[in-house]
């Protein structure tokens, strides 16, 4: 009678390894059949209901929102009789609810939020029927397929109980809002249920639907079904028997197939229709409100706000002593804060206020990084540190009438404890149910792709290592980095079928979601309860709380999060901070930094290991080169080595420019006031705003969106629009063709990639500040950089190794005289140095290394190696002897060097028990000898190395370089004076290997000796017949032809040598 | 043991054959001598290197190694392990050995042959040491194996040095008293020493031998243990050693040729009862008792026949073995008349079963192996059993299980819901069935034609896609119709990958 169906029961892989496509798959194949709506109902949550309506609006659907609900009051969720062998687990059986209006959705988010939140922990957790009752209004019950409660209490209890259910549904949820399911694979015992569900519905008067319990799309993806019961369950698919599905039928059945199923129950078929009807709500309607801040009585949020923006103002731009500046300034001011009483957003802005407050308050180091540092409202309220006015900067860029959505503001805080405070101040503020961190999707990728599919095939243990460690983790793929070709590499037989399936498997799961995570910062905030717009649950971190959607769905909903960033380099800026006062004897004030000339210097050598976006190899070879002499040269830097100005070809343009080899020329002398400060080309995604508002007479939110339609890849029609209005406005201006078609391609090629000037303006402020700190109090730099390890570029090694070239005198472990963090000592001669703290001592546990140090405070230097395994119980054998080998008990007692210490101390670690003490005398080590000879100094170094993961003696290469000097192997020093195209030769201990994504399969690698570092460059050529080597070797002696063009040095490698006889295991840093 | 220890008068050689697994099997490949080649343990994909010649260790190549990494050295040789080829060089060795000393201690592991002679009070008969280890020596070259031999009054020393990894003179003899100096100079890998050990001297900067013995033993103590007194002595020569000889394996073996050819089945029983009573007799003498017989006929035309029987339970009951060798000769018996017989046993230890006063007889296990054994003679050995339902939804699948004991009788409560009852041909009838659309028409099903009445279905089950054993089924439920108006009430089903049509059950 009709051709008319609806889905209203389908889940998605946001069901956790219970559902098999992505929501678009399903929108997609929705589509297809021409279908008008579909309702998602995936497992105790929304988790993918944000993609399925972004989705699903995209392509006029409606999506209808639901879930499974697990509930305990009912008998557990259907299995197989016991006489039949299967691996069933009992589990609760699942309510379907589908959301009516708003209402309903706000219940079912805090149906889903109170059962995930009664668990302690992160848990798959279930509602009781009482949870069930409160929450019932605004949603529609649907009595399930399997997993739901009448299929389970028809075979338990037979018709009878099956009845009792329905009654249990209806008392709860209305007689109006249950519908009997009916669902049909062609499985034999699915049938007799159905059957008796009619007559339950008849009886009961209740209306029937029809539904397939979709759990992919297609038929053919039931084998992602299967394989992903087969993970769930921990079992291979050969043994996984009766959890698998028994056919292929749970996929998006066109209308036509429906119908025929359901001929002789019609009315199922049309009840999918008029159901779908009765559900009004849509994700669009989620009711989301930010937060309104608490403001004093006759105040408005927007009076309140324009006082702190006025008192930052006078703070900020008056000491200046600038009129112009400060007129412009509040000039700007003004009109931002017309923008944002406009938009309503002075609420988010006095929030984000009072978290830069707070951190104030508690001398917590923050700084707003991202398109905010545009703003000169956010610049007056400290959230970020650049001057918009002063360096002007697009506002449009961060805030525009047109774009429709939340401003973003990014915060950075010193990474760990700090950070951790900023965020529990939040939860604080606004409550359990008020804040909580976006989630992160985790997804199948290569390698954990390969390896669950492995394991459920059965393939052994080993082999499936051996292939994860083949899977390339370099960012370049070259045609060989393919999953196929690691399989063949890791011995697989590609034509043996079983293997070719897991191969096909492995890669149609890649992206798939596996799990919820916690995203690293961002948080959401909401006026009233969070857990009405979106259910929140446990992360595995405990205190955490987490919503079920990622930051892309967030910002996709307008919900407005604050992102509270860790970084590394603002720990290390405070700790100097803190440092700097206590040893050299006065105060820094980041504010009044001065512009040094030595700094500029340095940063010209490319002398910059260990300053912040400045280390990289990529930088270091740019930077002579770009050779910058004022912090705006820095701004540049920092964001042009980039993917975007590479793969745009803005950098060498610019480059050349710099260095005077090309003239300066503008695509249009309009644009000379845009494109002067970057010589003429085209940096940052302001400037392309500004080209577009210049040439094309562009309003600041035009020319956004032309930013924004450039940025986002699905959104071509609403590009060409754009260009067309965008040449109409161009040929108005009188710009010819060929002008026009070079600004569109400079648009085009760069909007994808660009960086915004402020984000760069506050990163280059902060690699000002550690270049400033590492030439100027070099000691309390180092120190507090080792204090925060693991960050940056290189490893501690390569960071002590440095300073000690610039002159630092780095100190040893001494349990004498190290704190657990690395310190900062005075010498006789006034200087200051870095004594290592306990904390590079590998292996030594935190609590241990306390007690040692507490213990010497209290009561002295330690004595002897008996009394420190006296006084510091907590030690263990094996912190001793790890301790001993390092030096690090070299000044106790009578201790002469490292192996008298073992000695001493492998007797000293082994106290005799009770029963023997009494007749200690006579077990004394009375011998004066000594035996163990003193360790040479290779073994002192393999000593330091693997109890400390460095060196502060001689270089390793030091130790060699007569022998490699004879045979004509240069040093890094050396490379300096020699001429470009010499052939060299060079060896180093590799500190880092780098394989970029726009370097076309080449590879980077950094090589320090005891003079400094070395680049290499390797061919992909090269790299395919030298592979072991290049990732595998620690040290390496290369050969190749020396490129030394405006102080850049490089080795382009023709050959590659393992360096042996070294007994070190140095750790480089890998970057991918 | 036998002799009391008696350092004074203890004379040790020992023999030490280094990448045994290599050394065996290439003793009979001369051409592969000259070839860098490793032996490859272990099962493909996990196949590694378990050993190698000296050229193949100059290219690089280290124990441990995968077929990988094997793979990228340009002509290398990797052969299979053979444990039986190590075995039998092994024995030879052995042998070898024993023909200069009665007392052989084996100390051989998985990758070496070690054994020490204990050759004190020898020299009449084979000469001096030196005379016997370089004997000895041309023995084992003939044997076209590498060995060092090594003599001392310590057999640690003796055992120290001739694992010595350097290449040098094969045959080395430590002076009485100079154990201590010999030694001095070995690298503390000789001692085997625990991975825990090793790091701790490591870390100590021992690593001689010498180095060690200069430790003060006392303090050594006081730092690893007793272990420590024991490495101490053993790197001055001077620790004491158990000795330990292997005895002659104990095999139960009876070989028998015959006169005439026999090709009665009952002859051969009366020799076999024979030699089974030997076997049973030498078996009980450790008692233990037989637990499977292997008997191999020597047949005309050079064949064999080769037929082990084994009981549930080890037993000594000549009638029993008798009866159960006759069943097997029955189900499989020799194509050709007999020349010769081996019969070979396992020894088993003998059933102990404790009756309690209230616990019900058991039927005798001996008596219910014969009868098992009939019945596995006629439906063959994998066609007997319990049958098991598998966890897969294929239908009718199952496996047959050994027959055992069950630990608990589960009381499974089945909801009695009505069913109907079906009556399930085994095995399924193929029927011819014409079709309209997908759906059944009619079926001819032991020559009747049928017109279908009514279809439910079709039931669809498909699974194992990821294996080369996957199937798929449509099952239909038909009532159907012969031309004189009788009804069939019947289950049909359609094979969707051999594409057959079967009848596979009739409801009541």
């Amino acid at each position: 009678m009709t051709d008319q169906y609806i889905e209203l029961h389908a889940a998605s892989a946001f069901s956790f390894l219970e559902g098999a496509s992505q929501p678009e798959e399903l929108v997609k194949r929705v589509q297809e059949l021409q279908m008008p709506a579909m309702a998602l109902l995936d497992r105790n949550g929304v988790y993918g209901s944000a993609r399925f309506h972004t989705s699903a609006k995209r392509n006029n659907i409606r999506a209808h929102i639901g879930a499974e609900i697990a509930v305990s009051g009912f008998a557990p969720r259907l299995t197989p009789p016991a006489w039949l062998p299967h691996r069933h687990v009992t589990e609760p059986a699942r309510v379907s609810l589908l959301c009516e209006s708003r209402a309903g959705y706000q219940n079912l988010c805090q149906l889903v939020t109170q059962l995930k939140m009664r668990e302690k922990t992160k848990a798959e957790g279930s509602a009781t029927s009482e949870d069930l009752q409160r929450y019932t209004g605004g949603l529609i019950c649907l009595t399930g397929g399997d997993e739901g409660p009448l299929a389970a209490a028809l075979v338990n209890g037979g018709e009878e109980a099956g009845r009792e259910v329905v009654e249990r549904l209806v008392e709860t949820f209305g007689p109006h809002n249950v519908y009997v399911e009916l669902q049909r694979h062609q499985e034999r015992e699915e049938e007799w249920r159905n059957q008796a569900a009619l007559r339950i519905a008849d009886s009961l008067h209740l209306p029937v639907l029809a539904t397939n319990g979709v759990r992919y799309a297609a038929a053919y993806d039931r084998e992602i079904l299967d394989l992903f019961t087969a993970i769930r369950h921990h079992v291979e698919l050969d043994r996984a028997g009766r959890l698998l599905a028994i056919n292929s039928q749970r996929y998006v059945r066109p209308a036509s197939e429906m119908a025929a199923l359901f001929h002789d129950v019609s009315s199922a078929i049309g009840n999918t229709i008029e159901l779908s009807s009765r559900l009004k709500f849509e994700l669009s309607d989620l009711g989301y409100e930010f937060p309104r801040y608490p403001v004093p009585d006759g105040e408005t949020m927007d009076s309140f706000l324009r006082k702190r923006v006025d008192e930052g103002v006078q703070r900020r731009y008056v000491p200046k002593d600038n009129p112009d500046l400060l007129a412009r300034a509040k000039k700007q001011v003004e009109h931002e804060l017309a923008l944002i009483q406009q938009l309503g957003f002075a609420g988010y802005f006095l929030i984000v206020w009072d978290i830069i407050q707070f951190c104030k308050r508690n001398n917590i180091l923050i700084q707003g990084r991202g398109s905010a540092a545009n703003s000169a409202v956010c610049y007056a309220l400290e959230i970020t540190a650049i001057d918009p006015v002063g360096m002007e900067l697009l506002f449009e860029r961060f805030l525009s009438e047109s774009r429709g959505e939340w401003p973003d503001i990014d915060l950075d805080l010193p990474s760990e404890e700090k950070r951790e405070q900023a965020i529990q101040y939040v939860y604080q503020r606004y409550g359990e149910l008020g804040a909580a961190m976006t989630a992160n999707v985790i997804t199948y990728r290569g390698k954990s792709a390969a390896r669950e599919v492995g394991k459920a095939l059965g393939f052994d243990e080993e082999s499936l290592g051996r292939l994860s460690s083949l899977v390339s983790n370099f960012e370049w793929r070259g045609k060989t980095d393919t999953m196929a070709h690691s399989f063949l590499n890791a011995g697989f037989d590609l034509e043996h079928p079983r293997i070719a399936k897991y191969l096909e498997l492995s890669m149609r799961i890649q992206d798939l979601p596996r799990h919820l995570g916690q995203h690293s910062g961002g948080m959401v905030i909401c006026q009233g309860q969070l857990n009405r717009v979106v259910p929140l649950e446990r992360a595995s971190m405990p205190g955490r709380t987490v919503v079920q959607w990622d930051k892309e769905d967030c910002a996709d909903l307008g919900i407005i999060k604050v992102d509270l960033l860790g970084l590394g380099m603002m720990a290390v800026i405070e700790d100097c901070l803190e440092l700097i006062p206590r040893h050299y004897g006065h105060p820094v004030d980041l504010a009044q930094l001065p512009d040094d000339p030595e700094v500029y210097k340095t940063l010209q050598q490319a002398d910059t290991v260990g300053m912040f976006q400045v280390e990289s190899r990529a930088q270091m070879a740019s930077l002579p080169r770009n050779h910058p002499e004022r912090f705006y040269d820095l701004v540049v830097q920092v964001a042009i080595i980039r993917p975007g100005p590479i793969v745009g070809q803005m950098m060498h343009p610019y480059m050349r420019r710099r260095q005077k080899k090309e003239a300066v020329t503008y695509p249009h002398p309009s644009l000379v006031p845009v494109l002067k400060r970057t010589l003429g080309v085209p940096l940052f995604q302001e400037q392309l705003l500004r080209i577009a508002m210049v040439v094309a007479n562009f309003s600041g939110a035009e020319a956004e969106e032309l930013r924004r339609a450039v940025g986002m890849r699905r959104s071509w029609e609403r590009m060409k629009n754009l260009e067309v209005k965008l040449r109409a406005g161009m040929t108005a201006n009188g710009l010819d063709e060929a002008t026009q078609n070079t600004i569109v391609q400079n648009i085009s090629s760069f909007a994808l990639y660009g960086f915004p000037e402020s984000h760069a303006a506050s990163f280059a402020r902060i690699a000002y500040f550690s270049a400033y700190f590492k030439v100027r109090y070099l000691a309390a730099f180092t120190c507090a950089i080792l204090n925060n390890q693991p960050m940056g570029f290189y490893a501690p090694a390569v960071l002590v190794k440095d300073a000690q070239r610039h002159g630092l005198r780095v100190k040893p472990i001494d349990v004498q005289i190290s704190d657990w963090p690395c310190t900062v000592e005075h010498e006789s001669d006034g200087s200051l140095s870095l004594r290592m703290g306990l904390n590079y001592a590998k292996g030594l546990r935190k609590q241990s290394g306390e007690a040692l140090v507490n213990s010497r405070k209290q009561a002295g230097l330690f004595r002897s190696a008996e009394d420190i395994a006296l006084r510091v119980p907590s030690l263990n054998r094996k912190e001793f002897t790890l301790l001993a080998r390092i030096g690090a008990f070299n000044k106790i007692g009578d201790i002469e060097h490292r192996r008298d210490a073992i000695w001493q101390i492998e007797r000293a670690g082994r106290p005799e028990g009770d029963l023997l003490r009494q007749h200690r005398d006579s077990l004394q080590d009375y011998s004066e000898h000594r035996p163990l000879r003193q360790m040479n100094i290779e073994e002192r170094m393999v000593a330091d190395y693997v109890g400390t993961g460095l060196t502060i003696g001689k270089h390793p290469m030091h130790y060699r370089r007569p022998q490699l000097h004879q045979i004509g192997v240069l040093s890094a020093r050396d490379l300096r004076t020699h001429k470009n195209g010499e052939f060299v030769r060079v060896a180093g201990c590799v500190i880092a290997r780098q394989r970029p994504g726009t370097a076309k399969g080449f590879i980077f690698l950094s090589m320090e000796d005891e003079t400094g570092i070395a680049n290499v460059i390797i061919t992909p050529d090269l790299y395919e017949r030298e592979r072991l080597q290049v990732t595998g070797s620690k040290f390496l002696l290369i050969e190749g032809a020396l490129q030394n063009q405006d102080g850049v040095i490089h080795i382009k490698a023709a050959r590659i040598k393992t360096l042996s006889g070294n007994s070190l295991e140095v750790r480089s840093h890998d970057f991918h | 043991m036998d002799r009391p220890l008696n350092q004074d008068k203890a004379l040790y050689v020992c023999m030490y054959a280094r990448e045994f697994p290599a050394q065996s099997l290439l003793r009979f490949r001369g051409e592969l001598r000259d070839k860098a080649c490793v032996v490859m343990d272990g099962e493909p994909p996990k196949r590694y290197v378990c050993s190698l010649n000296s050229r193949a260790r100059k290219l690089g190549i280290v124990p441990g190694m995968t077929q990988i990494e094997i793979d990228t050295f340009p002509s290398v040789t990797a052969l299979p392990r053979v444990k039986a080829q190590e075995a039998t060089a092994k024995a030879a060795l052995l042998q070898c050995a024993g023909t200069f000393s009665p007392r052989v201690e084996d100390q051989s592991n998985d990758t070496y042959f070690l054994c020490v002679m204990d050759i004190a009070g020898t020299e009449k008969l084979f000469g001096v040491a030196r005379t016997l280890a370089e004997n000895l020596l041309e023995r084992v070259r003939a044997l076209a194996i590498v060995v060092r031999i090594t003599v001392s009054r310590n057999f640690h020393a003796a055992v120290c040095l001739a694992r010595r990894t350097s290449a040098g003179n094969p045959v080395a003899l430590i002076p009485a008293g100079k154990e201590a100096a010999v030694l001095a100079m070995l690298p503390l890998s000789v001692l085997d020493l625990s991975t825990e050990l090793a790091e701790t001297f490591s870390t100590w900067g021992i690593r001689t031998l010498g180095m060690l013995a200069a430790l003060p033993e006392r303090s050594l103590i006081a730092r690893i243990g007793q272990e420590g007194k024991r490495l101490s002595q053993m790197a001055r020569g001077n620790w004491p050693h158990l000795f330990l000889p292997i005895e002659p394996a104990f095999k139960l073996e009876e070989h028998v040729a015959l006169d005439s050819p026999v090709e009665l089945l009952s002859s051969l029983l009366f020799i076999l009862s024979t030699m089974l009573e030997q076997l049973a007799l030498r078996v009980s003498a450790r008692a233990q008792a037989l637990a499977s017989v292997t008997i191999t006929l020597f047949l005309e035309g050079n064949s064999q026949h080769l037929r082990t029987v084994r009981p549930a339970l080890p037993s000594n009951d000549r009638q029993l073995w008798i009866k159960l060798i006759h069943l097997d000769f029955e189900a499989h018996p020799p194509q050709s008349a007999i020349l010769a017989l081996t019969v070979s046993a396992e020894a088993g230890i003998v059933r102990k079963t404790q009756l309690g006063l209230f616990t019900p007889p058991l039927p005798e296990p001996d008596r219910f192996d014969i009868t098992r054994a009939r019945i596995q003679a006629i439906v063959g050995k994998n066609n007997a059993g319990s049958a098991t339902l598998n966890d897969s939804h294929h239908p009718d699948t199952f496996h047959l299980d050994s027959f055992s004991v069950p630990s608990d009788v589960a009381n499974r409560a089945i909801v009695s819901l009505s069913r109907v009852p079906m009556r399930v041909l085994r095995p399924p009838e193929p029927v011819i069935i014409t079709l309209s659309g997908n759906r059944p028409l009619k079926f001819s099903f032991l020559g009747v034609t049928y017109t279908v009445v009514r279809a439910y279905g079709p039931w669809l089950a498909n699974s194992d896609w990821w294996s080369s054993t996957l199937w798929g089924y449509e099952q239909w439920d038909l009532i159907a119709r012969t031309h004189n108006g009788s009804l069939i009430y019947c289950c049909l089903v359609h094979d969707l990958i051999k594409k057959c049509w079967q009848m596979t059950g009739l409801y009541d």
